[in-house]
Order: C-alpha cells, then structure tokens, then sequence
C-alpha cells in the first residue's frame, strides 16, 4: 500500500517534467533511489509517462529514466532493459531532430562501460543492440535526407542519366529533344567540373537532375508496360485460336499485369519515392508514347471485360515466379530471433513436459540401493530437469533459479532487490556526510556451540533483513552469557559500558494485552516481529526495550540517548517520546 | 592442447594476461564436462554465453565472469553449453564425454525422496581411497540439494587437511544455505561483518590442529565427537537441516585405522545411515559390508568419474596457503581487513595437541608450548573459548572462537605481533598451536 502512494507521488512529480528540469529529474531519481521496493511501479510510471506525454516532453522522461539507471542502477536497469528499445524506437520516430540527436547523444552513453554495473553495460545488451541497429538504419535514411550534394556525386547521377537518356535515343533515333537533353547534360557535367559552386546551387542543380531523372524513368516504365502488354497479346492470341470456347478462369486468379522493375538511381526501388519527395507532382510528360500507352491500356481492359483477354493462369511460369519472389522477399525479411533465445524456448518447454505432475515421493526406483545408483534410470533423466528449467527463471548475477509461481517470482523480486543492495554496499555508499563509506568489513569470530546450535540461517540467507537488524555475533563472554537474559529493563547510568551485543540480547516479552506480534521501533521505524524464547517459554521481542509505554530496538534506544549529554537525559526521553507519538 | 594459440606465450605477465590474451570459445556437448588445471600463479576467468553449465553441481549465471585461480575443476555441460575463458598460461584443459555424473543425479535423487519422505533427511557418509573424487561428490550433492526445495544440507567435514569454510587442520559443520561460491578453494565465505556478493556461511569449527591423523587418532576421535555434539544440537532445533540431512566427507581410508573403528565411531556419532564408497571397483564396498553395521546403513558404491586429478602434496599445500590467506585477507571478490597487535609474550598462553612425532610422557592431549621464535614464528594458532587460565582438559573441550597468525616473535624484547581476524584487542582466551605455517 505504501509503495502505491509512493509510485502515485513519483508519477504525479514526473508529471510536473514538462521542461528539462534538473532539480525535478534528481528529486525522481532520488526517490527511485531510496524505494526500491516499488522499482516495478515507478519504471511503470517513467514507461507510461513516455508514451503518453507530448513529443517534445518525451527526452526529459527518458533522462529520469536514465538518471536512475545511472545512479540506482539495478534492478531498474533490469526492468528498464525489457521495453526499452520499443520505447526508444517510438519516442525516436515522432520526435524532431534536436531531440532526435539528444537521444542519439544519451544512447551513446548507455553504451559506455558504467561503473555502477560492474563494468558491464547499463542495460541489456538485447535492448541496447535492438537500439542500435534500430539508429544505424535510422541515421542511414535520415543522412541521405540531409546530405549535401557533392560534384562527385552529382557527376555520377548526371554519368547515369546521361546513359539513360542515350540509350532511349538509340530506340528513338528521331527525337530531337533527346539529343539535346544528352548535350546539356554534357555541357552541365563541364560547368560542374570547370566551377566552384555554391552549395545552395549545387542543391538545385541535383533537384533539377532528380525531376528528369522521374520523367526520364517514368517513360521507360511506361515503354516497358507496353511492351509487356504487346507481348501478352501476342502469347494469347495462339491458344485463343485453338481453342473454340473462351478457357475458364481459375478461381481466385487475379489477372495484374506484372509490374516492371523501376529502374532507381540509388538502388532499391522501395527508396527512391523518399528520395523524390517531389516525384509525385511530376506530371507524366505528354508525349506520344504514354498516349499510345494508355490507348493499349483502355483496348486491354476492354478486351478482358468481353473476357477475350485470359488473364495468367495459376499454374503458369509467371505465376509461380511471382510467388517465389514474394515468398523470397518475405522470408529474407523475417530475421528469426537468436538461436540460443530459441533453444531456450524449446528448453524451457521441454523440461516443463518432462517434469510435470512429477512427484518424487511417489516415483518408484528411487530407493537408495546399488541396484538403482548405477542403472539408467529414464525418471531420474526426467527430475534431472528439476534442478534446472524447472524453474525457468535463472538469476543473471549468481546464477540461481527460480519457478514461474507467484511465490517464486516475489522471491526472485526480492533476491534481486537483494543482489542490489549488497552491490551497492560493496561499492560503498555516500554518507550523509559527503564521505564515501567504503565496505571495510573482517572475518567473524565463530559462534560457540550453543549460539552455533541455536543459530538460524535465515538469518543470513533472508533477502528481506535490513541492515539494521541484529546479527548473531559470536559472544566472546560466554560464561555470562545467560545472566545477561535476566534484565529487561533500560538502565542508562550503567550504559556506556554495554557493548552493542549485549544490548541486542535484551528482550522485552510481548505483553499479553498487545494486539499484534509485532512493535514498530520509533526510531528507525523497523517493525520487529516476536520470536519465540525456548529458554523461558515466551514470545519475546529480541533487541527490545519498553520506556515510558513505548517499545523501543534497544540498540536504537542507546544509540538515541547516548547522542544526547547526561544532564540533557531526560530532554532526550522527552524527545523520544515524541517520536514514538 | 599445447598447440592452441597463446598456451605457449610465456612473455605475458600474469597478472596482466586479461587485458593481453584474446578471450577462446569452447562449447561442450550435454554430457560432457571441461577439465581444466590453473596453476597457482595463474588466473582463469569464464564466461558462459549460452546453454547450462555447472561446477560441482553449482550452475554457472549467463555472461558473468568466474576467476579461478590455483585450481582444478570441470566445467560440465547440463546442455550443449558455449562459454569463454581467457588465461594468460593454462597448463592443461581437455574436453571428456567420461563422467560419473548419471550416477551422481541417481544418488541424489535416491536423497531427495529420503528428504521429501521423511523429517529426518539422509546423513550420508562418503567413503573412499584418496583422490577418489569424494569432496567433489560431497560438493556435487550439497550444490543439488539445495536447487529443487529449500533444503539446508549440513555439510560435514571430516578430512583436516581438507579446507571446507574454514582453514586448514580443522574439523567443520556447514549448513548449506545458499549458493555456493564455485571460484572460492574453501567452497565460499564464512561470515564476514560486512556485504559479500554470496551469502555467507556459519561453520561449526574444531581444530584438530596437526597435519596427520595418525600423529593422534584419539584427538582425531574426540575432536570429531565434539562436532557430531554440536551437529546434534543444531539438528534438534533446526527442522530445515535435520530434513535436509547431512552429507560427510571423510579423510583418505588409508589415514584412517584398518579396522575401520574411526569410520564406525563416526557412523554412530553423526547417526549416518547412508555410506557412498567412492571405488573404482567393488571391493572396498564388499569389506565395508562385512565391517559395518549393515542393519541400518544403506551402502552403496558410485563408480570413480575419470575426471578424478591426482593431487601431489605441493597442490594440497597450495590449497591450505590459500585457505589461510582467505581467512584473514579475503579473496577477489571480498577483501577483508584484518588487525595486528603487539603482545607481551607473557600475556600468551598456547598449547599444542599431544603428537606421535614429538616424544611426550604427559598423559594430557595438549600440551603447554614455550613462547619463542621457533616454536610460534608464522604459527597458525587456534583461539578457544577458554580462557588463558583454564586447564588442558578445559581448553581441548572448548568451542574454538577463530584463528590468529604469529606474524614474528622477538626473543629478545619478549613482544610478539599477531594477525587477528577481527580488530580488537586479543582475545583473554587459551590459544592451540597448530601445525600450519603460513609466510606472506
């Protein structure tokens, strides 16, 4: 409950994110920061705030995104990495240019070796090379937009137009306006390789070759499509004579006269029409062989409304052929995933089936005999698989497992919370005091036997202890360990010479009146839950003291009174009261 | 395998071989396992990219670095599994389809229905000749154990020269909590006062203190009695370990009496109900038959995994230095600051456990040592829970609360400086000399 307040605060400040605020982004990284409980909720928010917000507001949301990455870093990192190259992907293609270059600029970041990850990469390498791979094409497209022509270039557009335009007054031999069209285009080639001109005018000069060069193209296009059709004409014409009545048509044959391969400048045909933003206005030029063209057209159309005209039947060459280059098209589009994802997949579902509805306890020739140790036993091939893929779910720090159930997934939430927390403490942290606490840490003494045996390791393993809670630490004053159970009761006059040990093992007993199990400590606002004491047969709260109706961690208690001055003792109780109010 | 481009290529530093060595890219078949040699001064890291591999039973994470160093292990493959490793001088690596490891998972799943049936899980004894693969074993089943159920294996370790959470010379009870740690010689850290990137352990430890069993088959007994005392206790209250069993690994049988009276003492001690004999053949586990209390034991033998590594004594030397260094320093990964004091020789009590090797009347199993140079300079020493005042009797029965190191004594001004875990001032406490030297 307390994270949904939390996330509902977090989204209603990154609301507020409708410029390029420092103080709110490090406000939010800051809370991202300190509640990584709610991490799933507030990468949640930054997600929905990208999406939804208006363009030009999009990069400041994602620099709270990385903003956190950078200074919190896992598990936002984690949970940024799953939709992260969408979200760049979207944001990226609506935006404008600046912004554009500014999330090009904060990528290249991303891709830097960040200190806080261990030297590995912010995100996801999967994320981070979608990204990339998503902005080389994007970049490529976006250079060709805005590139400046060159002589050179424009040299080799004018060495192919010309090409073009000579090859048609081969066919044409009469057209005037051709020959002329190949001298000035000679000529322009001279003027470019004589001067030095001005890049605006070298701009108009490759505008003006881009618009022949469509009319130019449009023209062979036609020609071809005429070609084409004559050529049709003529195969039809044979069978029709042979045959008395008109073929029917296969069902669901669409008669489309093959369109003919445009012939492009600059590679693949699919392009061009972006890099001739004007070529639609072009109008066809009227000249006689589009009229012929379109006269061909209107006899075709006629032709096969009477149904004189077959249309290319399904088993036909050309059918297939165009079938097979769709089909070869499409299948060189589709970029399967990575094989090892798939292999995972199949892994994955492979040991769900083996291992489903198994249950050991009821699975013969498990006895631990010599007989089954060494035979090959099938089953045991099969739980094999519950040590692994099982639980699909394999942490990406130390490799550990986990399942798929609700259970399983919040331990896993919480063992990576978990992983986050040492590795920030390994790094050191920030004092409030601007000095780095760097992790200076020792061996332990050993526990003595009694301690060893009474010892829990869910004390150790627990992903949910704060640093706070006590520790069991090895008791070095054995012989009076167990007189030391015998106070409950806070003493201040005598504790300065308490060690931090003994005041973990004071207890208070959970009082019969009180309603639930558990006490929050005023001070650090820790809720300590009872445990039970086999020694005296109650339920205790360990490291506990009750002063003046309120219960208080002890060592909190101490550390709290031991701050203020003797004389200023009581000020201090009076204080604490306060808080625990 | 000499052949491999850069095995050869002495000219690299070591300590900067991963900047200079180009990363090589293996991948095993499912089934098969990498073995692998680090030399002492030699480091090995690995990276795995795709598929299932594990280390004794440990599975290796995706894309994380794994240091090796003075080691030698298999890496096997659960599934075909690629991975890289990079290392400056890597003496020997082999690929091997010849695993005992189909056995392995049929011993552990024998286990885990013991574990799911019953709230007194297996207490297994491995038995076996030396270099017979019975601390990877032991490694193998605790790593298993814990993957499917939340289950705490005890891990008992009964072979001194062995360092299992703990330096050398010692005898130790290791509830199997977490994961272990597949790059660390002593399976992982025991607790430490600060963050480390595993959870650590708590190890029951007793130090038995010299190097052979035989120079004191009864201070072996006993010490390992007063462990099986202390498991007892952890057991009764602890419902997690006592379903999860324990599995015990043993010294070489050869160190041990033929009759078999210290392997008897310790299947009555910790209650073992099932033995693995780790042979080659059937003969050892023909004659364990015969000798042991077959009424209440399971026995079953795992055939030898031709994985197995003869190790020399220079190898099992290295890997107690290491040990040693660990305690008080860390490794890589956790760097752990310890303490070192000036102390008055007179403000010292050792003792030392009674040896075959040293001509002795006392009928007492410690005995006082003289503080000098030549009996403690680079001594590994033994702190106990007894104070300095107690008698032998007092000291030989009490819990041991850690290790210090005799950095140097001065004869002369009577002042000794000693290495502590834990800063401090030195412990009030009796100390036992142990066998162990160890020279930075």
């Amino acid at each position: 409950m307390e994270c949904d307040k939390i996330a509902k605060d977090f989204a209603s400040i990154l609301d507020e994110l409708t410029c390029n605020s420092k103080p709110i982004i490090s406000t939010l990284t800051k809370m991202a920061e300190e509640n990584i409980g709610c991490a799933q909720q507030m990468v949640d928010a930054i997600e929905r705030r990208i999406e939804r917000c208006v363009p030009n507001q999009k990069l400041y949301a994602f620099y709270v995104l990385d903003s956190i990455c950078k200074n919190a870093g896992s598990p936002y990192t984690i949970y940024f990495s799953r939709n992260l190259a969408q979200l760049y992907k979207r944001t990226y293609l609506i935006v404008d240019n600046q912004t554009r270059s500014d999330l090009i600029k904060m990528f290249k970041t991303w891709l830097m070796p960040s200190s806080s990850s261990m030297g590995d990469h912010l995100f996801g390498k999967e994320a981070l090379d979608a990204i990339e791979r998503f902005l080389v094409k994007a970049s490529a497209l976006h250079q060709k937009h805005v590139a400046a022509p060159t002589v050179p270039g424009l040299l080799r557009e004018i060495d192919k137009l010309s090409l073009l335009t000579r090859e048609r007054a081969a066919q044409n031999p009469h057209d005037a306006k051709l020959k002329t069209k190949v001298v000035v285009l000679q000529q322009l080639k001279q003027e470019l390789q004589r001067e030095k001109m001005p890049p605006q005018a070298l701009q108009q000069v490759q505008m003006q070759l881009r618009q022949i060069f469509a009319q130019e193209q449009q023209v062979l296009q036609q020609q071809h499509q005429q070609q084409q059709l004559q050529h049709q004409h003529q195969q039809q014409r044979l069978p029709r004579k042979a045959l008395s009545t008109p073929p029917p048509q296969a069902p669901g044959a669409t008669p489309a006269p093959r369109e003919s391969e445009p012939v492009s400048l600059f590679g693949t045909p699919s392009l061009s029409s972006s890099f001739f933003p004007n070529a639609s206005n072009i109008q066809p030029p009227t000249s006689e062989p589009s009229q012929k063209a379109s006269k061909v057209q209107a006899l075709y159309d006629t032709l096969r409304a009477e149904g004189l005209v077959k249309p290319v039947p399904q088993q036909s060459v050309v059918t297939l052929d165009r079938i097979l280059s769709q089909n070869h098209k499409e299948s060189a589009q589709t970029t399967l995933p990575p094989l090892n994802l798939l292999k995972d997949i199949l892994g994955d579902v492979q040991s769900h089936f083996s291992t489903v509805g198994v249950d050991i306890l009821n699975t013969p020739n498990l006895q631990l005999c010599q007989q089954t140790v060494i035979q090959d036993n099938p089953t045991v091939m099969q739980l094999r698989h519950l040590l692994y893929r099982y639980k699909p779910n394999k942490c990406s720090t130390c490799g550990k497992r986990f399942g798929s159930s609700e259970e399983e997934k919040k331990q896993e939430r919480d063992h990576l919370d978990w992983h986050f927390r040492i590795n920030k403490r390994i790094k050191g942290t920030a004092g409030a005091n601007g000095a780095t606490a760097k992790n200076i840490q020792s061996r332990n003494w050993y526990l003595d036997d009694t301690q060893w045996q009474r010892f829990n390791d869910e004390e150790i393993v627990s992903t949910t202890r704060s640093e706070t809670d006590s520790v069991t630490l090895a008791n070095l004053d054995a012989s009076t360990a167990s007189s030391s159970f015998s106070t409950s009761k806070f003493d201040a006059k005598s504790a300065p010479e308490k060690t931090e040990a003994d005041l973990a093992k004071k207890y208070v007993t959970v009082p019969e009146t009180h309603e639930d199990m558990s006490f929050q400590c005023p001070i650090c606002r820790e809720v300590q839950s009872a445990v039970y004491n086999d020694d005296i047969g109650e339920w205790i709260w360990p490291n506990c003291i009750q002063s003046q109706g309120k219960y208080f961690h002890s060592t909190c208690f101490h550390e709290a009174v031991e701050e203020t001055p003797q004389q200023a003792l009581n000020q201090g109780l009076e204080r604490l009261k306060g808080l625990a109010g | 395998m000499a052949s491999l481009p850069g095995l050869n290529d002495s000219l690299h530093p070591a300590d900067l071989g991963v900047d200079l060595n180009e990363p090589k890219h293996v991948s095993i078949t499912a089934g098969s396992e990498w073995r692998v040699d680090v030399p002492q001064e030699s480091k090995l890291t690995i990276k795995v990219h795709s598929g299932v591999a594990e280390i004794f039973g440990t599975e290796l994470a995706s894309d994380v670095p794994y240091v090796f160093q003075g080691t030698k292990f298999a890496v096997y493959a659960v599934e075909d599994a690629e991975f890289e490793w990079t290392s400056p001088e890597l003496t020997s690596h082999s690929i091997s389809s010849d695993t005992n490891m189909k056995f392995i998972y049929n011993v552990h799943f024998a286990l885990e229905k013991l574990r799911v049936s019953s709230f007194e899980g297996p207490r297994v004894l491995i038995v076996g000749e030396s270099c017979t693969g019975k601390t990877s074993l032991a490694k193998t089943l605790c790593a298993y154990a814990i993957k499917f159920k939340a289950h705490q294996p005890m891990m008992v370790n009964l072979n001194p020269q062995e360092c299992i959470y703990s330096p050398p010379g010692c005898l130790t009870a290791t509830p199997i909590s977490d994961v272990i740690d597949v790059s660390s010689s002593t399976w992982g850290q025991s607790m430490t006062s600060g963050a480390t990137k595993l959870h650590n352990k708590q190890p029951i430890v007793k130090s038995f203190g010299l190097e052979q069993i035989s120079e004191n088959k009864e201070r072996y007994v006993s010490t390992f009695q007063q462990l099986a005392n202390a498991v007892r206790g952890r057991v009764q209250n602890d419902s997690t370990v006592r379903r999860s069993g324990l599995i015990i690994d043993t010294p070489p049988l050869g160190q041990l009496s033929d009759d078999f009276s210290e392997l008897k003492e310790i299947i009555y001690q910790f209650k073992v109900n099932a033995v693995v004999v780790c042979a080659k053949d059937d003969t050892l586990a023909l004659k364990l038959n015969e000798h042991l209390p077959v009424e209440t034991l399971a026995i079953v033998r795992l055939p030898t995994s031709s994985g197995v590594v003869q190790t020399d004594d220079v190898y099992k030397r290295a890997l107690q230095r290491n040990a040693i260094r660990e305690y008080f320093y860390g490794d890589f990964n956790t760097v752990l600051s310890p303490y070192t004091i000036g102390v008055d020789s007179d403000m010292i009590t050792v003792w030392q456990p009674k040896s075959v090797l040293v001509q002795s009347d006392s009928q007492d199993d410690l005995l006082p040592v003289e503080i000098n140079a030549s009996n403690l300079q680079h001594a590994l020493v033994a702190i106990s829970y007894a104070s300095r005042r107690s008698s032998s009797e007092e000291v030989s029965a009490s819990p041991i609360l850690g290790f210090a190191l005799i950095m140097d004594v001065n004869d002369t001004k009577r002042k000794l400086r000693v290495l502590l875990p834990v800063p401090g001032l030195l412990p009030d406490k009796a100390m036992i000399l142990t066998a162990y030297r160890y020279l930075e």
